[in-house]
């Protein structure tokens, strides 16, 4: 079965349309993405407020923004997981950062939006650990970061790893959220 | 050019995938699958078939008697049969060739082998 | 080779020809020391030609090379060439397990020299067996003059069937049918039906002669002592019946058929096979397979070409969405509800009774399609039956013990992932039945038993549940030794032990490094014990109970629910929270007042009908707020063997759930299985009930 001819022909035999699921549509655009972000650097990011502070994340990890959902407690899970939410089907973890990164100093029990301001949402980061959310007190939109610009993280100790960077545009400034660190 | 119909009978699915991605690559042919004697009996007479290729062992008729049913039939006794097997017993290989087989394969053989065979015998 | 797609489109086919051949050479084997029969040995035959010629052509020459030499065995035994023996037989047996290794292999397995050293071995073994053939001298028939026009159409092995009948004296017959071209294969089935209880098919033979464009004959070449008005009387206008030769056949041995024994096999012909093991009442395994290979008109690996593999994650992902929609269902109805009883007007009030009706159309659909999923996801016990069996023989007849072995229930059928964890658990207590509950014949003897003993693997469904028993009349279970055993070993102490029931006695079996042998024998003692096996069991949800009487035998009784994918839950309320527990793991439900608990060593434990049960508090050990209450309501578990009351504050009610894991990050939380989605979209956790009884009988857990 040297012959590729006829290997195109078996592959095009034993090709069956069922199992060409929309992963790959899905999959398409990220290979895209993927191969653009190598030439041309990543600049845009999600900002939002958490209390006083502006964070940031880059906008390729971020999978959607969601109204608040209902959250139910997780017993037995460190104190900054909320709890998991329904998308869809899907059950995924809630985390309440403000907590992970001592913005506040008593948890906040949350269990939906009834709990919350209107402004809040929660922002579903994609991990590969696992994608998961992040209850923000509002969501500002997407800021356009010049990479060149950006600065390392004060050392303000040990504590303090969730913070990836610094950035600045339009004289604000924003915390670039270390993703996984955050999520440990 | 309406294509040549070419009927092909074997039990085992990826087998039977896999002469059927040969006769294709003939060129010219549309190719026609059934899983087992019985099947190829209900289809024959629905087609004008230009080959048949047959494997012997099959569940619920043996290929000889597709073969004999085939040649001594008016209707389809001028088809060619191609008798692809893995049946190496040369009793049951001179009884095929005996019934009016044209050619009879022992399995494994090259793919290039059989659309070799369908191009030969489906010359315009 | 193979383009991958072609090699795994190979591997899977090669896979279930394999599980056919493994299946039907599993009931040759229960056969052992009867003649065999000869549709199941064509079945094997073809089952092995098919996968050498399979193989052949997906370049898979190892696997090809081993089943030819296979096939060849398998040939000479249909053909008659050879006997039965019993180094053949397990040369069979063996050739199966080292062509399944060597598909695994094929399919990115990596290759073991130890493989390739059985794979030569084996065919050197094959060779010298197929050679063993002696020729028969005179063709019978030729002396029953058959017309060379119909044996021309004849394969070698529909040839030596004739034979066969020809010299059992049996007539043989042409019948003959013409049925429509649409539905010949039903009605030849039928026709087959009828005629087997009264002799041989041997061959199917659609006849040349054309007939008009609708319809086609077939010549039936049928072997059979009855009659012929007998045979007409059975096949009514079905068919016409003919003698097959122009000579009568001459009987050789003159003896009368029995009514109800088609196939009789008379007694004083030499037999065609070597006996030293079994007797010929020995049970067929699963007789009654699904697959039909036993009983069905056909022996036919046909049904190969009619199924359809599917990848059991799209199962999952279809029962996910089967999950919503029982939710959207529970949605409907709410909402229907609110409207017939908001009606204050007559129109929300019809149209709420109209949605009413329908919803429960829609809900009759969806039960429909939720069984219809789950039944596709069912396959037989008898797929791990069949493997057991044959390791079970070859372990029995390295015990040097005498044993019965009896399979039953093998076409009950299970959720495919249960009945794949199955097979080491029930391997397990198979080996443990032979190794420690059967006797050697001496002691047997001594004791007024019979020496041969038996081990019984039974499977049956009940509601739900099935229920699977691994037993043997053996030496039963020792409560003393175990009493001191577990001692020794620190597991328990004196004053416990001198608590307990009989009953928990032999539940400390179950403990973790609990052995009573002091020689580490080879068949058992592996390191896997009791322990493994009840953990393995409490995974699937899975009741094991133990059933044994001193010197008369001992059985495990396995409980299992049918499926794990959509499962029966009680929902219940702790504190402020809802939590799902599987009601498969629920034995019953009861409410106790707080003054009827009692302590033990300051842990809490509580009387259901003459069982004391350890009481837990879910809102306790998952540290919420504990809720005064006038009674708690408690739900029994029972895991394993393991029995424990799980006190929350309400019941709620029973839904049909979808349990989903918790995102990547939080799989590990101890406890939680996962979460499903009720009526309002709100996730709610599924207890993971048999890790919670696991932690809970650690000493340190249960104040939480
Ligand atoms: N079928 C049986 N008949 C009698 N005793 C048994 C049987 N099955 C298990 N036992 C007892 O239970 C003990 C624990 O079994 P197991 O955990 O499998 O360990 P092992 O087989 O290594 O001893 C055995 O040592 C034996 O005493």
């Amino acid at each position: 079965m040297a012959n590729p001819r006829f290997e195109a022909q078996l592959a095009r035999f034993f090709y069956r349309p069922d199992e060409d699921v929309g992963a790959w549509l899905e999959l398409a655009p990220e290979i895209a993405e993927a191969g653009e972000v190598a030439e041309e650097l990543p600049e845009e990011f999600l900002a939002f407020e958490l209390g006083a502070e502006v964070y940031a994340v880059p906008i390729g990890a971020v999978r959607e923004i969601l109204k608040v959902p209902a959250i139910t407690g997780v017993p037995r899970v460190a104190e900054h997981v909320l709890g998991v939410m329904n998308v869809r089907g899907e059950m995924l973890p809630v985390y309440d950062l403000k907590q992970r990164l001592r913005l506040v100093d008593a948890p906040q029990r949350v269990t939906g939006p009834t709990d919350l301001p209107r402004e809040s949402r929660v922002v579903l980061l994609k991990d590969p650990e696992g994608d998961a959310g992040i209850l923000v007190d509002r969501v500002q939109g997407v800021v356009r970061l010049p990479l060149s610009k950006l600065e390392p993280a004060p050392n303000l100790g040990a504590d303090r790893r969730a913070v990836a960077g610094l950035g600045r545009a339009g004289g604000n400034l924003y915390i670039l959220l270390d993703v996984e660190a955050a999520l440990a | 050019m309406e294509p040549f119909k070419v009927l092909i009978v074997e039990d085992s699915r990826a087998t039977r995938e896999m002469l059927a991605a040969a006769v294709d690559l003939a060129g010219g042919v549309e190719v026609y699958t059934a899983v087992s004697g019985f099947e190829a009996l209900k289809v024959l007479p629905r087609h004008r078939f230009a080959l048949i290729i047959t494997d012997i062992n099959m569940p619920d008729i043996n290929g000889l008697e597709l073969i004999n049913f085939v040649k001594k039939n008016p209707n389809y006794r001028h088809v060619p049969l191609f008798v692809v097997t893995t049946e190496g017993r040369s009793q049951d290989r001179e009884r095929g060739l005996q019934l009016g087989a044209s050619e009879y394969l022992v399995k494994p053989f090259e793919s290039e082998t059989l659309t070799a065979l369908v191009q030969r015998y489906l010359k315009r | 080779m193979a383009p991958p797609r072609a090699l795994s489109e190979f591997v899977a086919e090669a896979n279930e020809v394999l599980e056919t051949l493994a299946h039907d050479v599993a009931v040759l084997d229960a056969q052992r020391g009867r003649e065999p029969e000869p549709d199941l040995l064509n079945a094997i035959f073809r089952a092995a030609h098919s996968l050498k010629g399979l193989s052949g052509m997906f370049g898979q020459e190892r696997i090809s090379t081993l089943a030819h030499h296979l096939e060849d065995v398998l040939d000479a035994l249909r053909l008659g060439k050879v006997l039965a023996s019993d180094a053949l037989l397990d040369a069979i047996l063996d050739g199966v397990d080292v062509l399944t290794l060597m598909l695994r292999e094929a399919s990115g397995e990596a290759p073991s020299d130890e493989t390739a050293r059985r794979a030569t071995a084996l065919t050197e073994t094959f060779v010298r067996l197929a050679s063993g053939g002696q020729q028969t001298a005179v063709d019978v028939l030729d002396e029953v003059g058959l017309d060379p026009a119909i044996r021309s159409v004849f394969t070698e092995y529909e040839e030596h069937r004739l034979r066969e009948n020809v010299k059992k004296g049996i007539a043989l017959w042409k019948v003959r049918a013409v049925f429509s071209l649409d539905d010949f294969d039903q009605r030849l089935a039928g026709l087959n039906a009828t005629l087997k209880p009264l002799g041989e098919v041997i061959s199917t033979l659609p006849s040349s002669q054309p007939g008009d464009e609708t319809s086609i004959a077939f010549d039936l070449i049928f072997g059979s002592p009855r009659p012929q008005h007998e045979i007409e009387t059975a096949v009514q206008t079905m068919a016409s019946v003919q003698p097959l030769t122009n000579k009568p056949v001459r009987p050789r041995l003159v003896s009368e058929p029995e009514p109800d024994a088609p196939r009789t096999r008379p007694a004083p012909r030499p037999p065609v096979f070597a006996s030293d093991v079994s007797s010929p009442e020995l049970t067929p395994l699963s007789s009654s397979s699904p697959s039909g290979v036993m009983q069905g008109a056909e022996p036919s690996l046909r049904s190969l070409a009619q199924t359809v593999r599917v990848d059991i994650a799209r199962l999952d992902g279809l029962m996910n969405v089967i999950g919503e929609l029982l939710t959207v269902r529970a949605n409907i109805h709410r909402l229907a509800d609110v409207a017939r009883q908001a009606g204050a007007t007559p129109l929300p009030k019809l149209w709420g009774q109209e949605l009413q009706k329908e919803a429960r159309a829609l809900e009759r659909k969806l039960d429909e399609l939720q069984a219809g999923v789950l039944d596709v996801r069912m396959v037989p016990l008898g797929q791990v039956f069949d493997k057991l069996a044959r390791l079970m023989r070859r372990l029995v007849r390295q015990s040097g013990k005498d044993v019965h072995f009896e399979v039953s229930g093998g076409d009950v059928e299970l959720d495919k992932l249960i009945v794949e964890e199955l097979s080491d658990p029930l391997m397990h207590l198979l080996r443990n039945a032979l190794d420690h509950g059967v006797e050697t014949p001496d002691r047997r003897i001594a004791q007024g038993k019979d020496a041969r003993g038996l081990i019984r693997l039974k499977a049956q469904q009940l509601g739900n549940q099935v229920q699977i028993e691994v037993g043997d009349d053996g030496a039963g279970m020792d409560e003393g030794r175990i009493k001191q055993v577990a001692i020794e070993r620190g597991l328990v102490t004196r004053e416990l032990t001198d608590e307990l029931e009989r009953r928990d006695l032999l539940n400390l079996v179950f403990l973790p490094g609990f052995s009573t042998r002091k020689d580490v024998s080879e068949l058992s003692g592996r390191g896997v014990g009791l322990d493994v096996v009840k953990t393995n069991l409490a995974r699937l949800s899975g009741l094991i109970d133990i059933d044994s009487r001193r010197g008369e035998g001992t059985t495990f009784v396995l409980t299992l629910p049918l499926t794990l994918a959509i499962i029966r839950a009680l929902i219940v309320g702790v504190a402020d929270r809802t939590f799902a527990v599987p009601l498969n793991s629920v034995t019953e439900i009861v409410a106790v007042k707080p003054a009827e608990l009692r302590t033990i060593e300051r842990r809490e434990v509580l009387e259901v009908r003459g069982q004391t049960l350890p009481f837990v508090r879910l809102s306790r050990i998952f540290g919420l707020q504990e809720l005064p209450v006038e009674r708690h309501f408690v739900v029994v578990i029972g895991l394993a063997q393991e029995r424990l009351g799980l006190a929350v504050d309400a019941l709620l009610g029973q839904e049909d759930i979808v349990t989903k894991p918790l995102g990547g990050r939080l799989k590990g939380v101890p406890g939680i299985a996962g979460a499903t989605e009720l009526g309002d979209r709100r996730a709610v956790l599924v207890l993971d009930v048999a890790a919670l009884v696991e932690e809970l009988k650690r000493p340190q857990a249960a104040v939480g």
